[in-house]
């Protein structure tokens, strides 16, 4: 009801802010001034258009993995391949590129099904061995990560390699997503992006398939007594949830890095994961963490140049954020936890 | 004789609701007091302020004539009091004696010592009568013995004071009887019972003393010897009861599903089917009654479609069912009243709106477009609607199912199953765990539903239940049919005789 909704933005509120507060004892401890280790963060993050523009060049992969991890677990589906999948977008997206030979719009949009298609293929494997087999998708979507990232490393050091570097050959520029504002890098894959999102967040709470899918992820038994088919539902979203990771893996090679190189896509598949359960898996509120999560990386670049505290302070505020926003939610389960707080919102009410 | 527990002037608050107002009871060594009350009445909410789980807003609680805080369930074991939960709460991959030693506080060691707990574990059950075996797992043995286990494991961490939460509702009328020996070798070793139920003929056979509970407020504590049903009924409900005889049906129709020679995991005794033939007809009630476990659950999931038989045939409507699956025979109109509403019935993170329209969002009533837009104005209509109609006692149509009380859940499944006018219903254990007032609103729901002639298949552990609402009845026993009898004076001595596999 209502105070659960409330408890859904306290938890991850509070969490950010616990996990700043901790980042900025660690600043001190190393000698630095936090205050204005936050302020080179800032200036980082939005002290300019172009630096602006990188956050939210940064957010969009994320945005996309993090929808990615939305759908498959509001079904009840652990898909933690989301590193894959992605990469399993951007490969087929530049193959496909590269093999046309032609350039040109239309190749975009090719790149960008195929990619699409590709990831919901990396998804729809280990989909058939859970549905079929009863495989645990946690342990089998990880495998195809590695998969992936080692298929990755064939194509950029062999079967596409370009040169004595072990990289594949770049997008050609007609082929490339293009930019909004012809200065600033970012490309219209944002707006598929967000376009994706707001469509997730209806699907699930404005449909009837939506609201069957989320009926089968909270109870795949009474969710087969009313009817539903439970496998189906499971083996789409395993489908989907790879889609949209592969449609981002696209977006991001056609628009953002433009070729496959050593270590390419590594950890957006896992922060995915992060920020949706940050998000209690949220569509909406996802891309909102989603791009938080850039904000804080974009920043960190500038905040260790311009005050030599090291990038690293910034990985350890955001695994913070986790640890505390999946504990937080846990907590809620506790007696004595939920008691406390219930007593502070009948406190509240009372007043 | 002394009183071990009072507790005066209890309130508890949430929000502008009153759980409990003012109650006040006590406990006395060595009886048995019953909290009688129908769902909802604020027996769990107080004794949930008995072991910790809440602060009471208003009171306070007296052990041994001292006032006590209870902050925590830990405390209150520590004070002697141990609760028998109606679910029960054992770790299932664990044996009797992990599941009892569990958690104990009072050995510091680093290492358990296995001989002497179970020295004292057995003398325990020795001495209480309460045979189990230690070594077996909680998975292998049966509800009644889990229950035995809980019933240790309270009296092992040193309880005085035994709370136990509708403990018959998911027992065999046997187990009831070794439960009823328990509790007398508790109360003549001087052990306080705190005993909450609402059927009245146990409460009459256990009690010394009984306190009625309405709507958060005591209404009347009263002897057990000097009162009878009837009166403590009136008390619980607040108007009179009237003895409810249904009417029973004699001309039905054509069947609406058929069993012939069915066939399911046939070797096993408890979870098989035996070669069982039935047919339920419009307009008849078919009660099956038999002691849980022999065969009804795989029955109601094959008239349902959950599960398809392995050898024989099933006719719906006139059409063979080859290859169907619940989907399907929710489309042939066939509702169903699953045996564990929580389980199969309700989605517990879902609001009640959502579980009410579990099965027709894909109406066109409630969607648009084929399903791609959902007319929530509809969909909250319809269920304001349902909450009137079948007297659904929640504070939001947004609150999550899972907070609501087992009568209310239940309401939820009648009113989404009967709303669909179905053809045939499946009801399993329809009114377990439900009060009085619940569990006759269920009843005349079933009865009104065969009136419009639809066919009505109960598969009841209740035997009362099945005597009272069938119009034929048929016994099962390990996955067989051992019988067929009228509804209208039924040879009860047959019957049990054929529950028992005679």
């Amino acid at each position: 009801m209502q105070k659960t909704k409330l408890l859904n933005v306290l938890i991850p509120v509070l969490s950010i802010l616990l996990a700043f507060v901790i980042g900025m004892l660690i600043i001190l401890a190393l000698g630095k001034n936090p205050a204005e280790a936050i302020g080179y963060l800032m200036k980082g993050a939005f002290g300019s258009k172009t630096n602006l523009a990188n956050t939210v060049v940064r957010a969009m992969p994320l945005i996309f993995t993090g929808l990615s991890t939305c759908f498959a677990y509001r079904c009840g589906v652990f898909n933690l391949g989301g590193e894959g999948q992605f990469l399993a977008g951007s490969m087929a997206a530049i193959t496909v590129t590269l093999l046309i030979g032609h350039e040109g719009w239309w190749v975009t949009i090719v790149a960008v099904l195929a990619g699409t298609l590709m990831g919901g293929i990396w998804g729809l494997l280990p989909g058939i061995l859970k549905t079929w087999r009863g495989l645990n998708e946690m342990i089998t979507t990880i495998m195809f990560n590695y998969v992936a990232t080692l298929f990755m490393g064939y194509l950029y050091t062999t079967a596409l390699r370009e040169g004595s570097v072990p990289q594949t050959a770049p997008v050609p520029d007609t082929t490339k997503i293009g930019r909004i504002i012809p200065d600033l890098r970012i490309t219209w894959g944002i707006v598929v992006a967000i376009l994706l999102g707001v469509a997730i967040w209806y699907f699930l709470f404005y449909t009837s398939k939506g609201f069957q899918l989320r009926a089968v992820g909270f109870n795949p038994v009474a969710s087969s007594y009313n009817g539903l088919s439970v496998k189906r539902y499971m083996l789409t979203a395993f489908i989907v949830s790879g889609a949209i990771a592969g449609l981002g893996g696209a977006c991001d090679i056609l628009g953002t890095q433009f070729r496959l190189i050593s270590g390419y896509g590594g950890g957006y598949g896992f922060d995915g994961v992060a920020l949706a359960l940050i998000a209690q898996l949220h569509p909406l509120a996802t891309m909102a963490v989603a791009y938080f999560f850039a904000v804080l990386r974009v920043g960190s670049t500038t905040m260790q140049v311009g005050t030599g505290v090291p990038t690293s302070v910034i990985d350890i505020i955001q695994a913070l954020v986790i640890i505390f926003a999946v504990a937080g939610s846990s907590m809620m389960y506790l007696p004595k936890v939920r008691k406390f707080v219930m007593n502070l919102f009948e406190k509240k009410e009372a007043v | 004789m002394n009183e071990i527990l009072r507790m005066e002037h209890i309130s508890k608050q949430f929000g502008d609701f009153y759980a409990n107002k003012d109650i006040n009871f006590d406990v006395r060594k060595g009886e048995v007091h019953t909290l009688l009350g129908e769902n909802g009445a604020g027996k769990s909410t107080l004794m949930n302020v008995l072991i910790g789980l809440y602060q009471p807003t208003e009171g306070s609680i007296y052990l041994h004539g001292e006032k006590v805080h209870i902050e925590s369930p830990a405390q209150a074991v520590r004070l002697g009091i141990g609760m028998v939960h109606q679910h029960f709460m054992l770790v299932e991959a664990m044996t009797v004696m992990q599941n009892i030693i569990l958690g104990d506080k009072r050995y510091k060691g680093l290492f358990i010592n296995h001989d002497a707990r179970r020295k004292e574990i057995l003398e325990l059950s020795w001495r209480y009568g309460l045979n189990v075996d230690l070594e077996a797992k909680i998975t292998d043995i049966s509800v009644g013995t889990q229950q035995r286990v809980e019933i240790l494991k309270a009296l092992y961490r040193g309880a005085e004071l035994l709370i136990l939460d509708e403990p018959t509702a998911v027992l065999t009328d046997i187990e009831v009887e070794g439960l009823y020996s328990v509790i007398e070798k508790l109360k003549s070793e001087g052990k306080s019972i705190i005993f909450i139920s609402h059927k009245m003929r146990e409460v009459l056979h256990v009690s010394d003393r009984v306190t009625i509970l309405r709507a958060g407020k005591t209404i009347k504590t009263l002897e057990a010897s000097e009162t009878d049903g009837k009166e403590l009924a009136n008390l619980m409900i607040g108007r009179e009861l009237v003895e409810c005889e249904y009417r029973k049906a004699e001309a039905t129709g054509e069947p609406v599903i058929e069993l012939k020679h069915v066939s399911y995991n046939k070797a096993s005794k408890h979870n098989g089917l035996n070669d069982v033939s039935l047919a339920v007809r419009c307009g008849e009630i078919l009660g099956v009654a038999g002691v849980d476990g022999n065969g009804q659950s795989q029955l109601s999931q094959i008239v349902t479609g959950v599960t398809m038989a392995e050898a024989g045939e099933v006719v719906l409507k006139g059409c063979r069912v080859s290859h169907m699956t619940a989907a399907d025979f929710i489309e042939k109109n066939v509702s169903h009243i699953p045996e564990d509403r929580n389980r199969m019935g309700l989605v517990g993170n879902m609001t009640v709106e959502e579980n009410l329209l579990l099965k027709s969002t894909q109406n066109c009533a409630f969607c648009d477009a084929n399903g791609w837009h959902l007319k929530k104005k509809a969909m909250r209509a319809y269920a304001e609607t349902m909450r009137a109609k079948y007297d659904i006692r929640c504070q939001s149509m947004e609150q999550e199912i899972r907070s609501l009380s087992g009568g209310n859940q239940q309401k939820v499944i009648l009113a989404r199953e009967l709303e669909a006018s179905p053809d045939l219903l499946v009801a399993v254990h329809p009114t377990r765990g439900l009060d009085i007032g619940a569990t006759r609103y269920v009843r005349d729901t079933m009865i009104e539903a065969r009136d419009k002639g639809c066919a009505v298949l109960l598969i009841s552990a209740d035997f009362d239940e099945v005597l009272q609402m069938s119009d034929r009845i048929i016994v099962m026993f390990e996955g067989k049919v051992m019988g067929e009898y009228s509804g209208k004076n039924p040879p009860i001595q047959a019957i049990s005789l054929a529950m028992a596999g005679k």
